[in-house]
């Protein structure tokens, strides 16, 4: 999967050079010259907030502002960190104190400089809580960031005002230099700076919040030149920004987002060639759109994975055999070409495998083994005769896949089940939090940044109860091995370490590994060298405009 | 008639508070955290959904939740959703879409569902007669649900006279999910008109106009068809603001971003605010067409006579 | 009858036509005798054909209900391969195979009892409160008359999938019995709360209609209580329109239940329903329509069933129908 990831990159940058030239020489063979000013479309679900770096955690915002903005460091088809983003570098000798130095020459859309502070004053802004960000813990791992959170009593109420308003952690050197120090080292920090929550904002922003949020000005590939509103069922068009400072500019003239609340309509309106790019296909079309699209059909693996967890505070899933036992009785491939018709790949790790680190051979009881299951669940004593709830969030799409896993289990382990897929997200997390799962329940992590760590931490550490660790797993030994790599001098010391806290992950099956999504998409004639990124981002400068 | 309109009015008043304090209650009942789902799979920090909560009074009670939103509201202030959009605004830029699916479901309706009830109803028991009444039969027992996905395909799909979805086409998107929208209240016109035009054909003074040699176009036109509607028309009225109600499930399916699909994802994320303007709206357009079928009615029948 | 309470009453009509979607209900009988009505209408009814068709797809349906394992061909609906999954309609297996490879002909035959119960529960709820309320608002008249019609109101103006909707969303997580706990009567009891009104306002003209006729001037002049007065004199006169509209509203709320079912409000997984098994096979439209078509199609043949007997009856029942 890899390897083919890889060449795949490798192939589209290829492309990418030969289409240079063949512009220069006014030569235009294969259908795939560059055209100055073509527009192409590209599909997306609802954004539903508006377009701040700060307050952006959903993929289809995360979408438009991707062609908006440039980031410190940018991410490759491949989830590899390039430094071809506004950092020069980012370097640091102890992991906790890094200097940024920024490339010149870069600015804004309405022509304000891309300077230091202007990263500092964004972050400062998304990590202080009273402005609400939901990105705001990105940022938890810089010195001084409680500081900026205010203080509230057991009830969840606001009692004051937050100490600081700037994260100390955060010092401008010179126009084109800052440091970041840390709270705890963090040998992998650089990688994870390419994530929207990190974009730079311009003074603009801070005048009027509001107004940028709805025709944000940004320093990427892209610029918005009308207003988009969320939740409006409108869409919004983004034209070329000639002065990008990248290496990589936008090769068509414009982009437009088209808003779209079924997958199948956009479908549809791809096969009549009004729409060119979508990144997801409906399940009906998955069997013949790989025949009918050819070389237009994209395949690649997100960085992701869903799991079904299990609550450890619970007497019935407190025995570790007992979590192997139904991790060993679900059948993943059969459950992938059945319900999920290929979308999904059977995870072989907690770890996605677009990341440095991971191994295909990392779980060994993520595979069907039913004689093994059953003789883990007798030797724990488990109880079959009562039912075994499964639980996840009501009206996404999870209710046929959880519903073959309860088959298996009954087929597999004898245990009956019911599934409890009636309460929506709003009221199925507060349950998580409160320790309210009384069964196996789904859980899925969408990675941050390409590290093993963050497939890890913020789900199986102790310092991550009350966070995203809803299985209330918690062990010293994983915490030190997870701190070690964090410390590590270098990224492969680093993940040696982190592998090691994954075994210990394997062996007490806080939660167990199920599926990969992989991205299909497909585009039209009209365009070329789409690329999705593990992130199921479409690199939108990248596309280029055939014939 | 203006004393019966002025207490009509009045009437409306504790109906729309009612109305609105019902679904306000039920939304606000729900003990789920909305803000918690903000964040999708990952948590906030505490701090920041504090705030959050903070911003949107969720920590009153119920009661006091309540009150400050009719204060708002009775300033034009209908609150804001979760990504702190005016809800006004959202029904700004929804309710036109709604609005075009409803005109064209009501014409439909109107057209067909008339025309089809004069046929059947002018020669009762007659060939067109009983396929006027199996059609309709057939029609009311499909569950708009099942209608919507088979007119989606077969029309949209295999066909491809409409567009499927969206509103790229203009008011030719608005084709195929008005006649999805009208289906159940077109059969149920027709019906009314075959039977008020069949009554209205046996009524001694069609036959005194037939006695008196009056071609049958004009008797039908002038005599029958004139009083049989009167019925039909406040039907039609009346269903109007019944219609806003019913298109949750065909913008749903045809990708029509109106105020039936807007309160439906509002359900689901438990966007209060939102819900709450968007049905509060929905009742006052029900009330505000009844009002309107009511004094047709008392208009159009000069038997009526309120007061 | 005075022409306020005419114009009421036809205003009636047409307000529960655009909840039923059909037939107006109210049967004009004040003025009828009982015994020749029911048995005229009994000679109209054995001559109408399409009641004939209605009731044998009734008897149908409640048999699939009743008696699911005679119809399923053997095959146990939770007996699932997934390598069967959306296999095509065969000899052996006539409706194919579901996602989850169960056969699909037990499964959609194993859905007709959810339907049922749902249906006579949601019909009997609504009957209990639009009787009562009805009956109670038109003895009493004033004040009372005036509370319950403005509680009527404000029920009415809120659409049923949409308060259902919010109803079932919030349930699982009150006090409030029956509603707590996700299944076929909660979804029964959300359907009747928030469609009982046009119950309530036929009961309501109805008994204005006839409170004040001579027998029951009489009856009230010998001393009859209230409740003796309402239950054994007036209601009587609301059975046939009643009768209509409860056989008619049972189609409508079963496909109300698969709208909600859909909408992901009504019936989980793994229960059988149709608008379960509709919800799911949607997305497979175009490389399994079987999913989509048969329980689409028994879904219509049920409502059909009982909207083709309540037209019929409304017809028989009627006596401006005949000439």
């Amino acid at each position: 999967m890899k390897f083919t990831q890889r060449s795949a990159a490798l192939i589209a940058s290829g492309l990418a050079g030969a289409m240079l030239l063949s512009a220069c020489g006014g030569d235009d063979d294969g259908g795939s010259g560059a055209s100055g000013d073509g527009s192409f479309s590209i599909y997306i679900g609802e954004p539903q907030n508006p377009l701040l770096p700060g307050n952006t955690a959903e993929s289809e915002g995360n979408q438009v502002l991707d062609s908006l903005f440039t980031g410190l460091v940018r991410y490759d088809a491949d989830a590899q960190v390039q430094f071809t983003g506004v950092a020069e570098s980012i370097e640091s000798e102890d992991s906790t104190t890094w200097t940024v130095t920024l490339n010149d020459g870069w600015t804004f859309h309405d022509g304000s400089a891309v300077d230091a502070q202007s990263f500092v004053d964004a972050w400062n802004y998304t990590a202080y809580s009273p402005n609400a960000q939901q990105n705001s813990y990105f940022f938890s791992n810089i010195a001084g960031y409680d500081d900026l959170q205010a203080p509230t009593d057991a009830e969840g109420n606001i009692t004051g005002d937050p100490v600081a308003s700037e994260l100390s952690g955060l010092r401008v050197v010179d126009d084109l230099t800052f440091e970041v120090e840390l709270s705890a080292p963090y040998a992998q920090w650089p990688t994870t700076t390419g994530y929207t929550a990190f974009f730079p904002l311009p003074p603009a922003f801070f005048d009027d919040p509001a107004a940028f949020g709805e025709q944000p000005i940004g320093n990427g590939p892209f610029q918005a030149e009308e207003p988009f509103v969320p939740g409006a069922g409108g869409g919004i068009t983004l034209t070329r920004f000639d002065d990008y400072a990248g290496d990589e500019p936008a090769n068509a003239g414009s982009v437009e987002y088209r808003v779209y609340t079924e997958v199948d309509t956009a479908y549809t309106d791809l096969q009549g060639g009004s729409v060119d790019i979508i990144d997801t296909l409906p399940p009906d079309a998955l069997a013949s759109a790989e025949a009918e699209f050819g070389d237009r059909f994209i395949e690649t693996t997100y960085g992701d994975i869903t799991s079904l967890s299990f609550p450890t505070y619970d007497e019935r899933y407190a025995d570790p055999r007992v979590r192997q036992a139904f991790s060993m009785a679900i059948d993943r491939q059969a459950i992938s070409d059945a319900i999920f018709l290929g979308t999904r790949t059977p995870a072989t790790s907690f770890i996605s495998p677009v990341v440095n680190g991971f191994r295909e051979d990392a779980c060994d009881v993520c595979e069907l083994n039913v004689e093994e299951a059953n003789r883990l669940l007798d030797e724990a004593g488990f109880d079959r005769s009562q039912p075994v709830d499964l639980w996840f969030n009501a009206g996404a799409g999870h209710d046929a896949w959880m519903q073959a896993v309860g088959n298996q289990l009954r087929d597999n382990l004898d245990i009956e089940y019911v599934l409890r897929g009636d309460l929506p997200q709003a009221q199925i997390l507060p349950l998580r939090r409160e320790q309210g799962m009384t069964g196996p329940f789904r859980d899925a992590w969408i990675m941050d940044y390409p590290t093993p760590e963050n497939f890890l931490g913020p789900l199986y550490s102790t310092a991550a109860i009350g966070g995203s660790n809803y299985t209330f797993y918690s062990n010293p030994e994983f915490d030190a091995l997870l701190e070690e790599g964090n410390a590590a001098a270098t990224d492969d010391e680093a993940i040696e370490l982190y592998q090691q806290a994954e075994d210990i992950l394997v062996r007490d099956m806080p939660s167990a590994p199920l599926f990969y999504r992989v991205n299909q998409g497909a585009h039209s004639e009209r365009v070329d060298n789409v690329i999705i990124d593990a992130f199921g981002r479409i690199d939108a400068a990248a596309v280029t405009i055939a014939g | 008639m203006g004393r019966y309109i002025a207490r009509r009015l009045l009437l409306t008043i504790p109906v729309l508070i009612g109305a609105s304090f019902l679904i306000f209650a039920m939304v606000f009942a729900l003990p789920g955290d909305p803000v918690a789902a903000l964040g999708g799979d990952r948590s906030l920090p505490p701090a920041v959904e504090a705030q959050i909560r903070d911003e949107f009074n969720l920590n009153d009670p119920l009661l006091v939740q309540y009150g400050k939103y009719v204060g708002n509201l009775v300033q034009g202030d209908l609150g804001i959703d979760f990504s702190q959009r005016p809800v006004i605004d959202t029904i700004e830029q929804r309710l036109p879409v709604t609005v075009r699916l409803a005109v064209v479901a009501i014409l439909f309706e109107a057209i067909i569902g008339i025309v089809a009830g004069v046929l059947a109803g002018i020669r009762r028991n007659g060939f067109l007669d009983n396929v006027v009444l199996v059609s309709t039969t057939l029609i009311v027992s499909i569950p708009i649900l099942v209608l919507a996905f088979v007119a989606q395909f077969v029309f949209g799909l295999q066909l491809g006279w409409f567009p499927i979805s969206g509103t790229s086409e203009g008011w030719g998107s608005f084709l195929l999910p008005g006649l999805v929208l009208a289906a159940g209240s077109l059969a149920y016109v027709a019906r009314l008109t075959r039977t008020s035009v069949a009554e209205n054909m046996r009524a001694d003074y069609v036959r005194t106009a037939k006695a008196k040699g009056l071609p049958r176009s004009r008797v039908i036109i002038r005599h029958t068809l004139r009083n049989s509607l009167i019925p039909v028309v406040t039907f039609i009225g009346a269903d109007i603001g019944a219609l806003m109600g019913g298109a949750i499930v065909t913008e749903s399916v045809f990708n029509l971003p109106g105020i039936g699909r807007a309160v439906f994802d509002a359900i689901n994320n438990q966007e209060g605010a939102v819900v709450v303007g968007i049905v509060t709206l929905m009742v006052f357009f029900f009330i505000f067409f009844n009002l309107i079928v009511d004094v047709l009615y008392a208009v159009l029948d000069p038997r009526i006579r309120y007061d | 009858m005075t022409d306020r309470q005419q114009a009421e009453l036809r205003k009636d009509e047409v307000e529960a036509g655009t909840t039923t979607g059909l037939a107006s209900p109210s049967v004009d009988v004040a003025s009828g005798r009982q015994n020749s009505l029911w048995s005229d209408a009994w000679d109209s009814l054995k001559r109408n054909v399409l009641f004939w068709i209605g009731s044998v797809l009734a008897v149908l349906f409640i048999l699939l209900a009743l008696l699911p394992g005679l119809f399923a061909r053997g095959a146990d609906p939770d007996d699932c391969a997934l390598g069967n999954s959306l296999d095509k309609p065969s000899a052996q297996h006539w409706f194919g195979f579901d996602q989850q490879g169960c056969d699909y002909m037990a499964t959609v035959v194993y859905g007709a009892r959810n339907s049922l119960i749902i249906g006579v529960l949601a019909v009997l709820f609504v009957l209990v409160l639009g009787v009562v309320m009805g009956a109670i608002a038109g003895y009493f008249g004033g004040a009372t008359d005036s509370l319950l019609s403005r509680v009527t109101d404000i029920f009415y103006a809120l659409p049923l999938v949409l308060g259902a909707l919010v109803l079932l969303r919030v349930g699982p997580t009150t006090n409030i019995p029956i509603i707590n706990k996700p299944g076929p009567a909660a979804v029964a009891l959300a359907l009747a709360l928030f469609g009982w009104m046009t119950a309530m306002r036929l009961v309501r003209s109805q008994v204005i209609a006839v409170k004040s006729a001579d027998y029951v001037a009489a009856a009230r002049a010998m001393g009859a209580s209230h409740r003796r007065i309402l239950v054994r004199h007036i209601l009587p006169n609301a059975v046939a329109p009643v009768l209509v509209y409860a056989t008619i509203t049972i189609g409508v709320l079963i496909a109300a239940e698969a709208t909600l079912t859909y909408l992901g409000v009504g019936l989980q997984r793994p229960t059988h329903s149709w608008g379960l098994q509709i919800e799911a096979g949607q997305s497979l439209l175009r490389t399994a329509p079987h999913l989509v078509l048969f329980p689409s199609l028994i879904l219509t043949l049920t409502v059909m069933a009982f909207i083709l007997m309540g037209d019929a009856l409304r017809d028989a029942l009627d006596p401006r129908q005949r000439a």
